[in-house]
């Protein structure tokens, strides 16, 4: 019985409209008709925290929007699922540097993440990877084969 | 222009000395150095003359605190700096809150970043930075929050009264593109205040700025306005390159407009396919980020990235551009030049669009000058402002083309200008495409440390949004001592209080969304 939720759960992923910074730009690209995100049933964006599970932390996260975040994981309902997408939302990125004094580094550090997307901001084909890698840790198997090593 | 205000301001201020300075050295005409006293009277003589506060920033030369109004004009060019030397001990400023409205909220930065109290000023709260904030953060020795001070982190709660009620529009809200949020006075549906809270995405650019070399700093300008990256990009380098006294070549001036228009073209495809969305049209999205799409793959194959672009570099570009890239870009102006009939039909004239955003937002010229909005929101309320044409950087003197201006200042105009606006970007493309000729796209020796000369700059480029000000003040090392940015989208955003007053709360997403604020850049 789990798997069969296990696999619904995985294939209609729901995100929230939470968009930060500038990855919620590519965020928007890949929710559109050339990379599609409805392909993999991840499309429809919710705008309440009610009714999503999957929260896609797309942008920086400074430390008077850190209560505001930690509200809003708070309000989804389990099962959920946290993308940190960009370098931003995994380290802090571009903008950490001695003396800091307005940024989270790293959205890890607030709540658990599943999936981090690399990039600065990462392309919506980097996105779509990383929902079928969310996918994949959903129910233990991948969708498609996965891209090829070659380093 | 110039000698007429240096005559008047001569014979106001009998007692004090007036600098005439090399404009395209610093970016300004006039300078005068002022007293605390004075200081109203100097604002009163410039709103008078129907001039408009830039920018109010704020600089620590540790001795003392100087405080820099810029005054500018929109029918001539015509640029005054206006200083004032405090003490960094106890700073304390006059208020220029109660002449010019944008002041308002410049005075509240300030404030934050520094720690300078203004007398008179009504709100002293703190709009950007968190509450667990205990140092002031631009002041180059660490010093404490003030007890005073203290009492205003973060003391923001909206006045509950009896006939009233506040919503709180964001920070996540999905019309305010962003973090943004609004807190709205409500009375029924009507809209009775609107207080705009910031900050929610401050990313300590300008602290990044002091702490980074000139080189060092350039991806970050791409990323203060992730829409109109190429924009900044361009803003910066010239600002730099004219600190510098750095000539770029020809070939290197046509590629870098021809990108700078293209990424225009792709801010207002956004814009239009996010206003709609807001609006509830959800088709327009789709169209826009199709042609959106067709022209980030011709920018990507010079560039190298979608959206925080940093193609451009101190003396010339980072790479040449190909024939692939010259067919590219014809290709997509020829789509493009079709797809305005498209977004007539589709948008221009649906009735639906038209009732939903004709006679709201309507910006009049007074309170544009009093907010110092700019961009096509200022064009929009029919003053033909555009520092492409007033103060042409790169090659945009040898163009031709026309600045759409709006008739009625609503959100319907603002729609039209964005719209004709690609137009004049595809006419400026065409024509530096006929130009691009062969030659060098760097300069010959590219500096590798940049050490500007001893001194100040105030440079203004228009990026989609509007008038981006970049103050540079260089102590000659490799590291700016200041730099300050003044965005568009933040002098559009004070303006919004007054717009929304009076509206219905519908409205005020429309109203919000035809302003086309960034929020990065705003918080910057």
């Amino acid at each position: 019985m789990d798997k069969v939720l296990d696999l619904a759960r995985a294939n209609s992923l729901w995100p929230v409209t939470f968009g930060l910074a500038c990855c919620a730009i590519e965020m928007m690209s890949a929710a559109m008709s050339r990379f599609d995100i409805d392909r993999f049933g991840a499309g429809v964006f919710r705008p309440s925290p009610r009714q999503a599970d999957l929260m896609i932390v797309s942008g920086t996260v400074t430390k008077k929007m850190a209560p505001v975040l930690l509200t809003l994981y708070d309000q989804m309902p389990s099962p959920k699922w946290v993308i940190a997408m960009g370098n931003c939302a995994i380290s802090g990125g571009p903008f950490v540097f001695e003396g800091q004094y307005n940024l989270i580094e790293g959205v890890d550090k607030l709540i658990p993440v599943d999936v981090y997307v690399p990039g600065c901001p990462p392309r919506p084909e980097g996105l779509l990877e990383g929902f079928l890698k969310l996918e994949e840790k959903i129910t233990g198997t991948r969708r498609f084969p996965g891209p090829v090593e070659r380093w | 222009m110039v000698d007429k205000v240096q005559a008047e301001l001569k014979s106001a201020f009998s007692d004090l000395t007036i600098h005439e300075e090399s404009y395209p050295e610093c970016g300004y005409h006039l300078s005068l150095d002022l007293a605390a006293g004075d200081l109203e009277k100097a604002a009163r003589f410039f709103d008078d003359r129907r001039f408009y506060l830039a920018v109010e920033l704020c600089v620590d030369y540790r001795e003392y605190l100087e405080i820099v109004y810029i005054f500018s004009i929109h029918s001539s060019l015509c640029k005054v700096k206006v200083t004032l030397k405090i003490d960094p001990v106890n700073p304390v400023a006059p208020t220029l809150s109660k002449v010019f409205d944008c002041a308002w909220w410049y005075e509240r930065e300030i404030h934050e970043f520094y720690g300078v109290r203004f007398d008179g000023h009504s709100d002293m709260t703190y709009l950007f930075l968190h509450d667990g904030i205990d140092v002031y953060p631009l002041r180059k020795e660490k010093v404490l929050v003030a007890e005073a001070d203290r009492l205003e982190l973060n003391s923001f709660s909206p006045e509950q009264r009896e006939d009233s009620l506040s919503i709180n529009m964001g920070p996540q809200h999905p019309s305010t593109h962003g973090v943004l949020r609004v807190v709205l006075r409500m009375d029924g549906e009507y809209i009775e205040d609107a207080y705009p809270v910031l900050g929610y995405l401050h990313r300590m650019q300008e602290k990044m700025a002091e702490n980074r070399t000139y080189q060092q700093f350039l991806p970050n300008t791409g990323r203060m306005d992730y829409l109109g990256a190429m924009s900044y990009n361009l803003g910066y380098v010239t600002a730099v390159e004219r600190l510098v006294g750095i000539d770029v070549p020809a070939r290197a001036h046509y590629v870098r407009m021809i990108a700078t228009e293209l990424n225009r073209i792709a801010s207002h495809l956004l814009w239009v396919g996010a206003y709609l969305a807001d609006l509830g049209g959800l088709s327009p999205f789709l169209y826009a980020f199709d042609d959106r799409e067709n022209l980030l793959d011709v920018l990507e194959a010079v560039t190298g990235s979608r959206l925080t672009y940093c193609y451009f570099r101190f003396g010339g570009l980072y790479n040449d551009v190909d024939d692939a890239f010259v067919a590219g870009t014809k290709a997509f102006v020829a789509r493009m030049r079709g797809r305005f009939a498209l977004y007539e039909k589709l948008v221009g004239g649906n009735v639906i669009f038209i009732n939903r955003t004709r006679g709201i937002g309507v910006i009049e010229r007074e309170l544009a000058r009093k907010c110092a909005v700019c961009g096509p929101v200022l064009r929009g309320a029919g003053i033909g402002m555009d520092f492409r044409k007033a103060e042409p950087y790169a090659a945009y003197a040898e163009m031709n083309f026309e600045i759409p201006t709006g008739r009625n200042g609503d959100a319907l105009d603002m729609y039209h200008i964005r719209i004709r606006e690609m137009e004049t970007s595809l006419d400026i493309i065409d024509q530096s495409l006929a130009r691009l000729s062969d030659g060098p796209f760097m300069v010959e020796k590219p500096p590798k440390k940049l050490k500007p000369r001893k001194g100040d700059l105030y440079h203004t480029v228009e990026t989609p949004r509007g008038e981006l000000g970049i103050y540079i003040v260089s102590d000659e090392s490799d590291k700016p001592y200041r730099m300050k940015w003044r965005v568009p989208s933040f002098s559009n955003l004070m303006a919004f209080p007054e717009l929304a007053k009076g509206n219905l709360l519908s409205d005020a997403v429309a109203i919000l969304g035809s302003l086309d604020l960034v929020i990065p850049e705003i918080d910057r």
